[in-house]
C-alpha cells in the first residue's frame, strides 16, 4: 500500500516538474491560406528555438472571428494572442482587456524605438492613454482590380478607359454588364458589402461630408453629401440601373475565378497573393491590373478608400510570463515583413519595408501606397461595429426596400445621435 | 380494507414514490442547471446595464431595460417580424404535416420511402439548410430558373432576398421545408396509435376516405395535434439561423429581424448584455403564454379509445 502511494506521489511530482516552465500560448486568427502556411512555419521555428513554448494556432472565418473572441473574452477565456480589424479590436483596448506591448520582450530597447520602426501614425489607433496595445500584422486599403479581357471584349481600352470617377464607374459598368432579363450574368463592378466604414464613408468625405464631427459628438455631417451618395447607391441597385446588389455573391470572391461573372472588384493588395494561389494561370496571364479608388467628379477632397489595420494583441488576463512570451513570439513573426508581403500580400507598415526594393517590385504596390497616402484610417470608435451596421441598414433600405434616401438618412441620423449620446 | 393491509399498501406506494424521486432527480438536477438557472440568471442580468467587454461592475437599473424595450420601435419591429414569421410558418407546418401524414398512412407501398424523403431535411443543421437555400435563392440560382420555367417568364428576378415580402417568404419557405417532415413523422406516430378496427368499421359502414379522416382520424389525433402545435410554435418563435445567414448574405435585416436575431445583435454587436437578457425574458414569457393557452384550450379535448 505504502509503495503504491510512494509511486503515485513520485509520478505526480515528475509530472509537476515536467509541466513547470512549460508555456502554452493560444493564438486565434482569421483564415488566410497563404498566411497559415508561413505562420505555421514560424511557429515550428520558434518552438525549436524555445522548446519550453508550445503555440496552438486556431483559425476562424473572418466574418465569425469577432463573435468567437468576444464570447470567449466575456467569460474570461480569451486566447493569449489574437487579431481582428482595428474597429473590432478597439473596444478591447478601451475596456482594458489587452496588455500593453512589452518593448523588451518584443526585441526593442524602448517604446520609442517601436514607434521609430513604423511609419508615422500607424500605431496611433492602438495607442491609448500613452500606452501601446498592439503591433500591426497588416495595414490595408482597397483599390479596383480589373479584368482587362472583359474591357477589350466590349471595345474599351483598360489602360485608358478604366473608371476614374464614380460617375464613370456607372457608365463603364453599364457597358460591361451582361444581363438575362433582370438577372445579372456578369457584373461590371460591385462594392464590397457590408464594409461601409472602409468605402462608403470615404465616398461621403470626397463630397465634403463626414460620419462624425471632429469632436466625435455629432453624427452625419453635411446632408447633401450623404444624400448624393445614397442616391448613387439607389441608382446602382436592383431598383435603379441594376448593376449590382448585396444579395449577389461577393465580387471579390468571384474575381479570381476569371469565369465571366465579374469584371471589376474592390479589394486589397492581398488579393494578388490569393489570385496566385487560386488561379495561377490568370495571375500569370497579365490580364489583370489595379487602379485607384475612384473619386466623385465634383469631389472636394482627394481621398482613397479608408484603410484599416489588423493588430496582434495579447490578452491582459494571461499570466505575466505568458504575456512576455506572447510579445516575443509576435515580434518573431513580424520580423519577416518581406515574406508577409511577397507570399501573402500584407503590408506591414515598417519604414524599412516600404522603402525596400521588394516593396517597389510588388505589382501595383505603388497604386495602393499612393491612395493610402491620400486617405486616413477607418473610423475608430468604441461603438464602430454598431455604426457600421447602421450604415448597412441605410444602404439596404435605399437599394433593396425602395426607401427614399431622405427618409433613410433621417433614420440613420437619429440612430447615430442616440448612440453617441447614450451613457455607457 | 383492513387497517394493516392499508398500511402496507401505503408503504409500497411510499417506497415507489421514493424510488421515483431517486430516478427522476438526476434529470431534475440537470434540467435545473441547464434550463432553470439560465432563465433565472437572464432575469437577474436584465436588471443591470452591462457592457459585455467591460470590467466595471454592472449598474443596477431595475426594470429600465424593459421600459426602454417597450418604447423602442426596433423592438416592436422585431415583435412584428416574429409574429409574421410564426403565423406564416406555424399554420402551414401543422396543416401540411397532418395532410402529408394522412397521405403516407393511406399508401400501401413506399410508406418508408415517403417517410424518409419528408424527414431527410430535418436531419440537416439549420445552418446547412439555410446555406443550401442561399445558393438556390441567389439571383442566378435554381429558384429563379425554376419559377421562370414554370411561369414562362424568362429573365425575371423574383428578388427572393431583396424585397420585404420576398425575404419574409423565403425564410418561411426554408423553415417549412426543414421541419415539415419532422412533424409529419410525429403525426404518423399519432395516427398509427389509433386502433385499426375503428377505420375498418367505418369502411364497412360505407364511409368515404374523407369522412374517415374528418370524423375518426382527426378527432382521435387531437393530443398529437396539440403536441405538434406547441412544439411547432415554440420552434417558430425561437427561429434564428435562417434569418442570421440571410442577413449575413446581404438580405435586409429589418423585415426578418425576429426577436432572437435582435437578441444576438444586441448582445454580440452592441455588447448590451442586460438589454439582450431582457429581450430573452420577454421571449420566454411569450412562449410560456402560448404554451399555457394551447394547453388550456385543449384541456377538454382529451381522447380515450375506450
Amino acid at each position: 500500500m505504502k509503495r503504491t502511494v510512494l509511486v503515485f506521489v513520485f509520478l505526480a511530482l515528475s509530472l509537476l516538474l515536467l509541466s513547470a516552465g512549460k508555456i502554452e500560448l493560444l493564438f486565434w486568427t482569421h483564415e488566410d491560406p497563404n498566411r497559415t502556411e508561413i505562420e505555421n512555419r514560424y511557429i515550428e521555428e520558434f518552438e525549436s528555438m524555445y522548446p519550453n513554448v508550445t503555440i496552438k494556432r486556431v483559425t476562424y472565418p473572418s466574418r465569425k472571428i469577432q463573435e468567437t473572441i468576444l464570447t470567449a473574452f466575456a467569460v474570461h477565456k480569451g486566447p493569449d494572442i489574437f487579431n481582428m480589424e482595428i474597429n473590432d479590436e478597439y473596444p478591447y483596448i478601451v475596456n482594458q482587456r489587452v496588455a500593453p506591448v512589452d518593448p523588451k520582450a518584443a526585441g526593442y530597447d524602448s517604446l520609442q524605438a517601436i514607434y521609430d520602426d513604423y511609419l508615422a501614425g500607424v500605431l496611433d489607433p492602438v495607442t491609448y492613454n500613452g500606452k501601446l496595445y498592439g503591433l500591426p500584422l497588416e495595414l490595408t486599403n482597397w483599390c479596383i482590380f480589373i479584368n482587362k479581357k472583359y474591357f477589350r471584349e466590349v471595345g474599351l481600352d483598360p489602360e485608358k478607359d478604366y473608371p476614374k470617377t464614380w460617375e464613370e464607374m456607372l457608365e463603364v459598368s453599364e457597358k460591361l454588364v451582361i444581363r438575362e432579363g433582370e438577372i445579372l450574368k456578369r457584373r461590371g463592378f460591385d462594392f464590397r458589402y457590408p464594409y461601409y466604414l472602409t468605402f462608403l464613408v470615404p465616398m461621403v468625405e470626397q463630397l465634403g461630408g463626414a460620419f462624425l464631427s471632429e469632436d466625435g459628438k455629432t453624427a452625419i455631417i453635411n446632408d447633401e453629401a450623404w444624400l448624393k451618395v445614397l442616391e448613387y447607391f439607389q441608382e446602382w441597385g436592383p431598383n435603379g440601373r441594376n448593376l449590382g446588389s448585396p444579395t449577389y455573391t461577393n465580387a471579390r470572391k468571384l474575381f479570381n475565378k476569371d469565369n465571366n461573372s465579374v469584371a471589376m472588384c474592390l479589394t486589397g493588395l492581398y488579393q494578388e497573393g490569393r489570385i496566385r494561389a487560386d488561379n495561377p494561370d490568370f495571375y500569370n496571364s497579365g490580364e489583370w491590373m489595379v487602379v485607384p479608388f475612384p473619386r466623385f467628379k465634383d469631389a472636394v477632397n482627394d481621398l482613397g478608400s479608408a484603410y484599416y489595420g489588423h493588430y496582434y494583441m495579447v490578452n491582459a488576463e494571461s499570466s505575466k510570463e505568458k504575456q512576455e512570451w506572447a510579445w516575443k513570439f509576435i515580434a518573431f513573426m513580424l520580423n519577416h515583413p518581406e515574406e508577409y508581403l511577397t507570399k501573402v500580400g500584407l503590408i506591414q507598415p515598417k519604414k524599412a519595408l516600404i522603402e525596400s526594393d521588394i516593396f517597389k517590385n510588388i505589382p501595383y504596390a505603388d497604386v495602393f501606397l499612393n491612395d493610402m497616402a491620400k486617405s486616413h484610417i477607418i473610423t475608430i470608435h468604441e461603438r464602430a461595429p454598431m455604426m457600421q451596421d447602421y450604415l448597412k441598414e441605410v444602404i439596404e433600405a435605399v437599394m433593396l426596400t425602395r426607401t427614399s434616401p431622405k427618409v433613410a438618412l433621417r433614420v440613420l441620423k437619429m440612430k447615430m445621435q442616440e448612440l453617441l449620446e447614450e451613457e455607457w | 380494507m383492513p387497517r394493516k393491509q392499508k398500511r402496507s399498501h401505503r408503504g409500497i406506494e411510499r417506497k415507489k414514490a421514493i424510488w421515483g424521486w431517486i430516478f427522476v432527480s438526476p434529470s431534475l438536477l440537470f434540467f435545473s442547471i441547464f434550463s432553470f438557472y439560465p432563465i433565472a440568471n437572464a432575469f437577474y442580468t436584465s436588471l443591470f446595464k452591462k457592457d459585455l467587454l467591460s470590467l466595471r461592475p454592472p449598474k443596477f437599473v431595475g426594470l429600465k431595460q424593459y421600459t426602454y424595450l417597450l418604447s423602442s420601435p426596433t423592438f416592436w419591429n422585431s415583435m412584428k417580424a416574429t409574429f409574421v414569421f410564426t403565423m406564416g410558418t406555424f399554420v402551414p407546418l401543422v396543416v401540411f404535416s397532418m395532410v402529408f401524414a394522412a397521405f403516407i398512412m393511406s399508401r400501401k407501398r413506399f410508406q418508408k420511402f415517403f417517410q424518409m424523403a419528408y424527414y431527410s431535411p430535418a436531419v440537416l443543421s439549420s445552418v446547412v439548410a439555410a446555406a443550401i437555400w442561399l445558393l438556390i435563392l441567389d439571383p442566378r440560382g435554381l429558384a429563379n430558373q425554376f419559377l421562370n420555367f414554370i411561369m414562362n417568364t424568362p429573365g425575371i428576378d423574383h428578388k427572393w432576398l431583396a424585397t420585404v415580402g420576398m425575404v419574409r417568404f423565403s425564410t418561411i419557405l426554408v423553415y417549412f421545408w426543414k421541419y415539415v417532415g419532422y412533424f409529419t413523422i410525429i403525426f404518423i406516430a399519432g395516427m398509427a396509435s389509433i386502433p385499426r378496427n375503428f377505420h375498418e368499421a367505418a369502411r364497412i359502414d360505407g364511409a368515404s376516405s374523407w369522412q374517415i379522416f374528418w370524423h375518426i382520424t382527426f378527432p382521435l389525433i387531437k393530443p398529437t395535434t396539440l403536441l405538434v402545435s406547441i412544439v411547432a410554435m415554440i420552434q417558430c418563435l425561437k427561429t434564428f439561423s435562417t434569418q442570421y445567414l440571410f442577413v449575413q448574405s446581404g438580405a435586409p435585416r429589418s423585415p426578418i429581424d425576429v426577436i432572437t436575431l435582435n437578441i444576438y445583435f444586441t448582445a454580440i454587436r452592441d455588447h448590451r448584455i442586460g438589454r439582450a437578457s431582457a429581450m430573452s425574458i420577454i421571449l420566454f414569457g411569450i412562449m410560456l403564454f402560448f404554451t399555457w393557452l394551447q394547453l388550456r384550450v385543449s384541456r377538454s379535448e382529451e381522447v380515450s379509445y375506450m
